[in-house]
């Protein structure tokens, strides 16, 4: 706090007089004219009705802390505080100004005297003074209250505002003194907080949907279980009874129970990589689709597919989190060739307008109806039946969120029968 | 002596495809079941410790009722006489934390329950085989503490 006074340090032995300048002034035109050469204000605190008494005394009564004039002392507190302090008349006409009244409002003591507070205050706020005063006014204080005021250069700044009366030695109203913090950077440290109890909330929701959705997932598998486990039951035991049909429809309640599976396993997969901590890295995204594509070509040694891939294609990316992506957009283009002989999936970069790094997957498959294009990236939705192509219709809503994670965006281009191409952006990594 | 299975799984479903996939493959070992996790404790740690052979292998699922399978789990690994039995985790869960806590509890097996029956069956078997016939248990009694 000390570091932002700018003058007047008290105690440095230099007495101060109330009327020089640029201190604690006595203006012109004070009414009452209580503080005067030759007096010394006797302030007492609080007065009789909870304000302040003001009395008068000879000047060489008062001598007392270090030697000090009583009068120096009082004005030298009034001018090291870095709260304004601004004596004013019942009716809201300004009479004294302390340098820090000066440091917040911006208009020098000269400039002020004789002003009516109302120029401390945006216009929307004048009624509240009016309602200041009259409290001044029945012998009551305004204590802390927080509001809004208005610098001379017209910007307006919170504050909290204690305005008590002031009562001459005879118990007569005389004025009122109005001390303003500036609560700036309370009110900032409020607001930061609020966000981060705000932060907090959110974070607590998250954690429960996420409890939710493991639960759900957990306790859907159970009765899956028992579903596909006592129709195969059935077939087992009881084969020859049910006959072809009856051993058909257990099985196709086990397909069933298996796609269930898989939806599940997605949806939980899904719920995952929104959660999942990252951590950036530069990634060779070329050399992760290599290795994909190595793999798919294991798990189905009878494909005969062409992959043209880019390397290295350097991003800043969570090194799992991408692989999702390249895993499932891949995998998608392996999925989607399936019926072609010359099947091509490309992987590479391309220009963007909003990103550093722009990559595509492209294959020359199936391809999809580019009126549905928006409807590809959200949970559940599919272009095809899983007769033509198995599937749950989450990939590509699990590719859109770890993109976004990464603060990129990803969409997808085609037409029926001409293939399709995703793209999705990241930012640059560091050149190796 | 043929050693006994513990089953402790809260779900009947589960718990009849479990014995008959133990049967179907021929284990025919005896098999206990518990269906929560204080009676998982209660069957374990009896009043009378006694006239108590423990488990040779115990088939544990995490989500029970009343007291959950990694606190069963806890106590098993917590006592003189059940610390050293095979405790295998069979569950419906493929979450991280799961696996990771039943780990750090001392499980030796984690097995995520599949939902295809044949799967199912093979894991059951696998696991009763292993555990039960290949494995090398420790020695009966008084299994001595290394600790200290």
């Amino acid at each position: 706090m000390s570091g932002r006074y700018q003058s007047n340090e008290p105690g440095t032995g230099e007495p101060q007089a109330a009327t020089s300048p640029g201190q604690a002034s006595t203006l012109p035109g004070d009414r009452p004219d209580c503080v005067r050469q030759g007096t010394v204000p006797d302030v007492r605190l609080p007065g009789q009705h909870g304000g302040v008494t003001v009395g008068r005394r000879p000047l060489e009564d008062s001598e007392a802390d270090g030697g000090m004039p009583r009068l120096a002392l009082l004005s030298a507190i009034v001018n090291s505080s870095d709260d304004a302090i601004i004596g004013k008349t019942v009716d809201g006409v300004i009479t004294s100004w302390n340098p820090a009244a000066e440091r917040m409002y911006g208009y020098p003591a000269e400039e002020v005297a004789g002003q009516p507070v109302t120029v401390l205050c945006p216009p929307d706020r004048v009624g509240e003074i009016r309602e200041i005063l009259d409290t001044i006014r029945r012998g009551e204080r305004v204590v802390h209250r927080e509001t809004v005021r208005r610098r001379k250069d017209g910007t307006a700044f919170p504050v909290s505002v204690t305005v008590s009366p002031i009562y001459d030695e005879g118990g007569q109203l005389i004025g009122a003194s109005s001390i303003a913090r500036d609560i700036t950077e309370q009110q900032q440290a409020r607001a930061a907080a609020a966000l981060r109890r705000r932060a907090d909330d959110l974070e607590r929701a998250n954690r429960n949907l996420e409890t939710f959705t493991y639960s759900v997932a957990h306790d859907l598998r159970t009765p899956l279980r028992a579903l596909a486990g006592y129709s195969a039951v059935l077939a087992e035991d009881y084969g020859d009874a049910l006959g072809e049909d009856g051993r058909g429809y257990a099985e196709r309640i086990q397909a069933a129970s298996s796609q269930m599976s898989a939806l599940i396993d997605d949806l939980l997969r899904l719920s995952r990589v929104s959660r999942a901590e990252m951590h950036l890295q530069t990634v060779d995204l070329g050399a992760e689709v290599t290795r994909i594509a190595a793999e798919l070509q294991r798990d189905d040694p009878d494909r005969r597919v062409r992959f043209a891939i880019q390397r290295p294609v350097q991003a800043r990316a969570d090194r799992a989190l991408i692989r999702c992506v390249l895993e499932d957009l891949a995998g998608n283009a392996w999925k989607f060739t399936s019926g072609r002989d010359d099947a091509l999936i490309e992987f590479g970069t391309t220009a963007a307008e909003d990103a550093d790094v722009c990559c595509f997957v492209r294959d020359n498959g199936a391809g999809f109806d580019p009126a549905y294009a928006g409807k590809l990236f959200q949970p559940f939705q599919r272009l095809h039946t899983t007769r033509e192509f198995p599937g749950t219709g989450i990939g590509l809503a699990t590719v859109r969120q770890i993109v976004q994670r990464h603060g990129g965006r990803a969409w997808a281009e085609g037409a029926v029968g001409e293939g399709a191409t995703f793209y999705f952006t990241l930012k640059a990594g560091e050149i190796a | 002596m043929s050693r006994s299975i513990l089953l402790v799984e809260d779900n009947s479903d589960d718990e009849a495809l479990t014995l008959r996939a133990l049967r179907k493959n021929n284990i025919l070992n005896e098999v206990a079941v518990v269906r929560d996790g204080a009676e998982a404790i209660r069957h374990l740690f009896p009043d009378d410790r006694a006239d108590v052979t423990p488990p040779g292998l115990i088939l544990l699922d995490l989500k029970l009722p009343k007291v959950d399978g990694l606190e069963v789990l806890r106590r098993i690994r917590a006592d003189e006489q059940t610390r050293f039995i095979p405790v295998v985790v069979l569950t419906s869960s493929k979450e991280q934390e799961d696996i990771l806590g039943s780990y750090h509890g001392g499980a030796n097996a984690y097995v995520r329950k599949p939902v295809k029956f044949a799967d199912f069956s093979d894991a059951v078997s696998t696991l009763g085989m292993f555990w039960l016939l290949l494995n090398e248990p420790p020695p009966d009694s008084n299994w001595p503490s290394f600790e200290g």
